[in-house]
């Protein structure tokens, strides 16, 4: 019976609802009012309007400012903290650590240690250590590299902060009190303003250029050219923040990857919502494995699935027991979460099905023979196993991590032209135009043999044996003309 | 006429005589003093001594040692007091360096040297403070620190209005060292072996013996 169904569904949607039912609010502070407001911290302003009136102006406007918090709340520090230092009489530090605004955003500290984010620097140490050093050196790291995934503050023994390491608000800067990640990131201090850290440049000001082109591919999607022209009517300062419900405008950043949506909460784990890894050189999705520490890991679908309960290793080294794991799927069902609140189910799903294609497509196409004729020609001893000493080894990092990363995020967010023009085709272009020859040149038979192995079977590579086709593209009229012409 | 005439009787001319030679060598007795002090103030006098040759690196690259002005501030301009008696006291206590010089550890090895430092700062920033930061005040005077911008003044005038020099100046001429409440020695150490290429533990073997 149609009724019954409908009912049957009806109380099966609630009864998730109420599962899922949980403030939508970000986390409010819960502490009294009385743990903050240090008597000791309020003299400091009457100072510092004077000796740096710009950030006493910033944090005059801000929320801190209003609800009493002063100075020393956040940069108080104990006698025997590693960074502690003495000022004006009392024990304070410089750096203010996420350990220390979690005195107070419990939740937001909770959410952010576990995340990719907070891992940025086990990212640069395992796996590129050759861009650090060959291609740059301690400075090019400094203020390179360590600006955006952080820098593992050093204090010196007479107690200054060591100069190649501070100043940095590196997303997973490891700090001097042991805790990872910097909020300052990507909540400018000391306004810490709710509507700056909404803003899409809270994000793109790190992702943008070649590793993580997203500002570009951004500013070119639909949604950013909504952005872009609504910005007045985002709402950006109201306490709650919930698409669909306190703002519709456009969706930014913060919207898809930890936004309130409906009755999911916001989440300071801003990976927790991503399906694929699109930055290697093969993408593969990824299951969320979180730990009963708190932690969590990615581990790809291709590896074994870990049970409950089940001990295995963070990214750090260490063990530890598996609570729960997230499979790609339920990923990608709270990404589309979001999209439901302007969009139909099945525009979405079609949008998410065009996504999976093209990443599909750069997978088989370039992605995996690429990754396969690298590794016979490494396996074959045909190139050093040191990178970058040769120049396919350029070709080959150029191919995924520049153009590939670009083509793969281009399709995620929405921008044709670099998914396109200046994904794809690039990929294409450097795949065909600069990789394969350099296989020949290298391998001379062998390389023959290779993209006949992994090339020529497939269809996609088929039109390089029709060498005798004509068309125009290239402007030579050779052949059959161009049916307009 | 007798100089008798003029002088009370018991003023003979023995005491005369007694007069006259303990007033000069007074005089020259303060003379002395006078230059002693001023002698053992000098940059010379002070790093005469190897291990305060060491403290004195840092100071010649320090504003004090070389400002626009020219103005150059000696070591006694600063760690002695002002006035022949208390400078006087102030050498005569400082002698106990000599003694450790001379009985104590090998201050004039780099790594001893540095090892100790950080109690040789407390003691001299204790010195500064019990003082009233006078020796500071020699040259600065608080209502005239204009510096390079307005508030600057102002913060000396309302802000610093009941602290002393040394509060809030330190680190400023001899090699950073952090206030006593925050010093880790274990940290210190560990930054004096690096720096002379030591083994862990080095610095606590040194110190012990």
């Amino acid at each position: 019976m149609a009724w019954s169904k409908q009912a049957f569904f009806f109380l099966l949607i609630m009864s998730l609802m109420v599962l899922l039912s949980q403030s939508v609010l970000a986390a409010k502070v819960t502490l009294e009012p009385s743990s903050w407001g240090l008597e000791e911290g309020k003299a400091c302003v009457d100072c510092h309007t004077k000796s740096s009136s710009g950030l006493t102006h910033q944090w005059k406007n801000s929320a801190h400012a209003k609800a009493n918090v002063n100075c020393l709340d956040c940069h108080q520090a104990y006698e025997d903290d590693d960074d502690s230092m003495e000022h004006e009489g009392s024990i304070i530090a410089t750096i203010v650590s996420p350990k220390d605004c979690g005195r107070c955003h419990e939740t937001e500290y909770k959410e952010q240690k576990g995340s990719v984010h907070v891992k940025a620097i086990s990212v640069l140490k395992n796996k590129m250590p050759n861009l650090s050093e060959h291609f740059g050196a301690r400075a090019g790291y400094d203020a390179g590299c360590a600006k955006c995934h952080g820098s593992e503050v050093k204090v010196r023994g007479d107690g200054t902060l060591d100069p190649a390491t501070w100043p940095n608000t590196g997303i997973g800067r490891i700090n001097p009190d042991g805790s990872k990640g910097s909020c300052s990131s990507c909540h400018g201090r000391h306004q810490f303003s709710k509507a700056q850290a909404r803003e899409p440049s809270a994000c793109t000001h790190c992702h943008t250029g070649i590793e993580s082109p997203d500002k570009a591919i951004y500013e070119t999607s639909k949604h950013g050219m909504l952005y872009a022209s609504h910005r007045d009517e985002m709402n950006l300062k109201s306490d709650q923040w919930v698409v669909g419900k306190d703002y519709s405008a456009a969706p930014t950043c913060v919207t898809c990857h930890m936004g309130a949506v409906g009755k999911m909460k916001s989440n300071h784990d801003v990976g927790m919502r991503d399906a694929w890894n699109l930055n290697s050189p093969v993408s593969e999705k990824q299951y969320l494995v979180i730990f009963e520490d708190g932690d969590k890991r990615e581990l790809s679908t291709t590896e074994e699935l870990p049970r409950r309960g089940e001990t295995i290793k963070k990214l750090d080294g260490t063990e530890a027991k598996v609570k729960v794991v997230a499979s790609p799927k339920r990923r990608r069902q709270a990404m589309m979460k979001s999209c439901l609140e302007c969009h139909s189910k099945g525009f979405t799903k079609n949008s998410m099905q065009q996504f999976d294609d093209f990443v599909e497509l750069y997978n088989d196409k370039f992605g995996k023979p690429a990754k396969a004729i690298m590794q016979a020609l490494y396996d074959n001893n045909l190139l050093t196993p040191l990178a970058f000493d040769e120049p396919i080894e350029h070709t080959y990092w150029g191919l995924w991590h520049n153009e590939g990363t670009r083509a793969r995020h281009g399709a995620a967010m929405g921008s044709a032209n670099m998914a396109w023009w200046e994904g794809m085709h690039e990929v294409a272009t450097n795949f065909y135009g600069h990789f394969l020859p350099q296989v020949k040149s290298i391998a001379g038979k062998k390389g023959d043999e290779l993209i006949k192995e992994h090339l020529m079977e497939s269809e996609y590579h088929e039109w390089l044996n029709k060498t005798q086709e004509a068309t125009n593209v290239l402007g030579f009229d050779k052949g059959k003309p161009h049916e307009d012409e | 006429m007798k100089m008798s005439d003029f002088l009370p009787e018991f003023i003979t001319r023995h005491v005369l005589f007694a007069l006259i030679i303990g007033g000069v060598s007074g005089i020259a007795f303060m003379i002395f003093l006078i230059e002693f002090d001023h002698y053992t103030s000098t940059e010379e006098f002070c790093t005469s001594c190897h291990s305060m040759e060491l403290a004195a690196e840092p100071y010649r690259n320090s504003t004090h040692y070389k400002p626009d002005s020219g103005v150059r501030a000696s070591c006694g301009d600063c760690h002695v007091s002002e006035g022949v008696f208390a400078a006087t006291w102030d050498h005569f206590m400082g002698s106990k360096d000599l003694y450790k010089q001379i009985f104590g550890p090998d201050y004039d090895d780099p790594v001893i040297n540095a090892l100790h430092l950080p109690e040789a700062a407390f003691a001299a920033r204790k010195w500064f403070k019990d003082r009233d930061s006078a020796t500071c005040k020699r040259c600065h005077v608080k209502e005239a620190i204009y510096g390079e911008r307005l508030d600057t003044l102002q913060i000396h005038l309302e802000d610093a209005k009941d602290k002393t020099c040394i509060e809030c100046h330190y680190n400023l001429v001899h090699r950073t060292i952090p206030d006593e409440k925050t010093f880790k020695r274990d940290k210190w150490n560990e930054m004096i072996e690096q720096e002379f290429g030591l083994e862990k533990g080095t610095a606590n073997k040194l110190l012990k013996n």
